[in-house]
């Protein structure tokens, strides 16, 4: 895992002393709402509907059992006792104080982390493939690149104030479990045919009221050039970007209203300027980053492993929890696990400060330290040995961690909503908690297989509603909660954008809507055939019919 | 008529509050009702000179009914500021329906 | 209003005009972008210090071609939030190589100074009673600096760039020849 060297130390930690000042001259009333607003966005603290709510990043969701325990003992003393994990890998914490902040803040400089630039309209935190380095489809690990562009992007002079947010993201597997299209800048790593490392570069990603998926604007770009090219993207973006309309002001809009041949054109005359200077990446430097994201001790195992495959046949649950929540890994005699944030019942992606800090023991004798955060509101324990995976299950069973549901129908992304959140139109927790608990009492959560169900309680997409199988967005009629279904979104490298199916549904109508999508589902699919494929082929008429026509 | 109260956020740490006759407190129950246009202007340019001052952020109205016994406010998103998430999760405490 | 310039309260010599008022006959004057394109060689003719003063939205490259013209570039902040003016300084130090002074006007507060600096100006109308207090106070926060900008730089150690060109990959592949 990347280690903090002495210039990011001492970045955080003047950080939080700048911070500090900042809200001392808030709360003294040196500094006005209006001006004091955007620094406190740049330190990722909103004001919500109950509290203030911290937002700290954890860079390409990558967390060392250190850090899970500091998030754990920050829930424990400075909040209510938990965490919610985000939709980017970040965590939130949702009833901080603007006056001890600043001590928070101190807390996780001391475990290298931060909240810099996870609000604002700056560069956000850059996420990556949650399997980085240890998936079995990997082409080249997307941290590496992930760690380049985290310090290029931190406190960057030229684009603290831009138009408005900006998020990228790495994939460096075939499969894209990054969202990597939904981003401003989405990169997916590549070898050239001389064998080269480089990034296919998409641009204009992004959900909201206008969602678009991002278009490649470079088929290959070598390594050397990641940093200058993202200048050159930013660049254009800063000078042309509306400043007029804040719904218009993503450079998604920029892109489209100057095309994207237009578009690419002014990237690639400002990169030109720009591509031979000091942003040229060395071999060196890559490879000083790549070093720091070496392989742990990875022990040598014979497979097939007997203790597991025992244990496979003897404890069917155990059974069920293998086939969902654990994926390939790179090396034989180890797997990939998901630590699943969505048993039925509680609220998607939150996790106790108690089971924070379990995980964070399991973490640390069982997967080298290391953890990751996913996208879907999951954790991941990337280096477990076989021999260990039993253990490990019945260590999580009761701390609530081991429903075995990874990728199913309960695996329900739902952001924190009107609970919560003072952007929002429409609760989204309790409808994910609603239809969790109908896939439970349905039983048929297995045969359904992949159906990936987004929640947004706004028009910021958060949940990320729009690339749902899926997709639910909550909306206000006259005062009362609708959820407005969209069809077919999907967030891999074969991207797609849900259709909306109809008229929107009310609360108490919901959950039976989402019900009759599955039924319609499995009364039409081919054998083996997925949701998204069946939805694809089947198109939106089959389920309009279904949802609509007694109506 | 419609009734209206005031409401804002805590500056220092950020809990909802409303103006009443002493002040800022966390209760809704124990706001000031203004019961006019000219009223509500009123409050409105009070608590405003509050959030100058430095104790609040934003303050804004809200349309409240007088149930007898207690004073709700006719938006969801006033309900669940003034009772909490509606939501069980943990150790928190378990789901209720919002009045 | 206030001018910090090379970290120092200073007197400002400047004279901003509008764009109907008359030149005067002595002094360093700057006009807006409209009154140089209108005005051009009257303003030169002068002879005396010229300055410009851009408006966000109002690119460099404008005048890029007579920078020489030019002993001040004033580049307007319309609301702190307005970044553009962060990417136009840069542009005029680092490509078009302007070194007179490129100062940051209109909404400059505190919490920017450090950024703007990093980016290449070197004097700040400063609306504040305690200007230089101010300004040694922002430019101290953060001494780590991870951007190639302007005269500053990155903090960390770096070994230099290496030049174009082919080579192998870091798994020793053979380009293909």
């Amino acid at each position: 895992m990347y280690r903090y060297d002495e210039w990011d130390q001492r970045l955080v930690d003047e950080r939080v002393a700048q911070f500090r000042d900042q809200v001392a001259r808030r709360l003294s009333g040196e500094l006005s709402e209006e001006e004091f607003k955007p620094l406190r966005l740049l330190n990722g603290l909103y004001l919500q509907l109950h509290s203030y709510m911290l937002r700290v990043a954890i860079p390409y969701g990558v967390l060392s059992s250190r850090q899970l325990e500091a998030l754990a003992h920050i829930a424990r003393h400075y909040d209510r006792g938990y965490g919610h994990f985000t939709t980017r890998q970040n965590i939130q914490f949702h009833w901080v104080r603007l006056e001890e902040t600043p001590d928070i803040l101190a807390e996780l400089a001391k475990v290298g982390m931060h909240a810099i630039q996870t609000s604002g309209n700056s560069l956000r935190n850059t996420t990556a493939d949650q399997y980085a380095g240890v998936a079995a489809d990997e082409i080249a690990d997307p941290r590496v690149y992930a760690e380049l562009i985290r310090q290029w992007s931190t406190l960057h002079p030229e684009f603290s104030f831009l138009p408005r947010k900006f998020k990228i993201a790495v994939s460096g597997a075939a499969r894209d479990r990054a969202a990597v299209k939904t981003h401003d800048i989405g990169l997916y790593v590549r070898r050239d045919q001389a064998g080269e490392l480089g990034f296919e570069v998409l641009v204009g990603g992004g959900q909201g009221r206008t969602p678009m998926l991002a278009k490649t604007v470079r088929k290959f770009l070598p390594e050397a050039d990641l940093l200058s090219y993202l200048e050159a993207i930013l660049r254009v973006y800063n000078e042309l970007g509306r400043r007029d309309n804040l719904f218009k002001a993503r450079i998604k809009i920029l892109v489209h209203e100057l095309g994207l041949e237009k578009f690419t054109e002014l990237v690639e005359a400002e990169w030109a300027a720009i591509s031979t200077g000091a942003l040229r990446l060395p071999r060196d430097e890559i490879a000083r980053i790549r070093a720091q994201f070496a392989p742990p001790p990875y022990e040598a195992i014979a497979i097939p492993v007997a203790s597991l495959e025992a244990a496979r046949r003897k404890d069917p649950a155990f059974a069920r929890w293998l086939r969902h929540n654990t994926a390939a890994h790179a090396r034989p005699g180890y797997a990939i696990v998901n630590v699943s944030l969505k048993a039925v019942g509680e609220v998607p992606g939150d996790i106790g400060a108690d089971a924070m800090e379990a995980l964070a023991g399991l973490a640390e004798r069982l997967s080298f330290g290391e953890l990751r955060v996913t996208h879907e509101q999951n954790l991941v324990l990337p280096h477990v040995k076989a021999s260990e995976l039993y253990a490990l299950w019945q260590a999580l069973v009761p701390l609530g961690l081991a429903s075995a549901n990874v990728g199913l129908a309960s695996d329900i992304i739902a952001c924190p909503g009107l609970d919560y959140c003072s952007l929002a139109n429409a609760r989204s927790i309790p409808v994910a908690q609603r239809i969790a608990e109908r896939v439970a009492a349905l039983g048929r959560e297995e045969e359904i297989g992949e159906l990936r169900i987004k929640i947004s309680g706004c028009i910021n997409a958060c949940g990320h509603h729009h690339v749902g199988h899926i997709g639910l967005l909550g909306v206000d009629k006259q005062g009362e909660e609708f959820y407005q279904m969209t069809l077919g979104g999907h967030a891999e490298e074969d991207a797609s954008l849900g259709a909306i199916i109809g008229p929107a549904f009310s609360s108490a109508d919901v959950v039976d809507a989402v019900e009759r999508v599955i039924a319609t589902y499995l009364g039409l699919r081919h054998p083996g055939e997925r949701f998204i494929e069946a939805y694809r082929r089947l198109g939106p008429e089959p389920f309009k019919e279904r949802l609509y026509a007694a109506h | 008529m419609s009734l209206e109260i005031v409401t804002a956020n805590r500056l220092r740490d950020g809990r909802a509050v409303y103006l009443g006759e002493s002040g800022w407190s966390e209760n809704l129950q124990a706001a000031q009702v203004a019961g006019s246009a000219a009223a509500a202007k009123a409050l409105l340019a009070a608590a405003e000179a509050n959030a100058a001052a430095n104790a609040v952020v934003a303050p804004y109205l809200i349309e409240v009914a007088d149930e007898g016994d207690r004073l709700v406010p006719q938006r969801l998103r006033e309900r669940i500021r003034e009772q909490g998430p509606t939501v069980a999760a943990g150790a928190r405490p378990p789901v209720r329906e919002v009045a | 209003m206030p001018l910090i310039k090379a970290g120092e309260l200073r007197d400002d010599p400047w004279r901003f005009l509008a764009d109907d008022e008359a030149l005067p006959a002595d002094g360093p004057v700057a006009v807006s972008l409209a009154r140089w394109r209108r005005e051009e060689n009257a303003l030169v003719a002068r002879g005396l210090p010229l300055g410009i003063r851009l408006k966000a939205g109002e690119h460099p490259l404008s005048i890029a071609e007579a920078l020489g013209h030019f002993a001040l570039i004033a580049l307007e902040f319309p609301k702190f939030t307005d970044g553009r003016a962060y990417s136009y300084a840069r542009l005029l130090r680092e490509r078009f190589g302007y070194k007179g002074e490129l100062r940051a006007v209109g909404q400059v507060l505190r919490d920017q100074l450090l950024f703007m600096q990093r980016c290449g100006f070197d004097a700040f109308e400063i609306a504040h009673t305690d200007a230089a207090e101010l300004w040694r106070k922002a430019i101290a926060e953060i001494s780590v600096f991870n951007q190639p900008t302007g005269e500053r730089g990155v903090t960390r150690p770096r070994a230099a760039p290496a030049p174009p060109g082919p080579s192998s990959d870091r798994d020793g592949r053979r380009l293909r020849s």
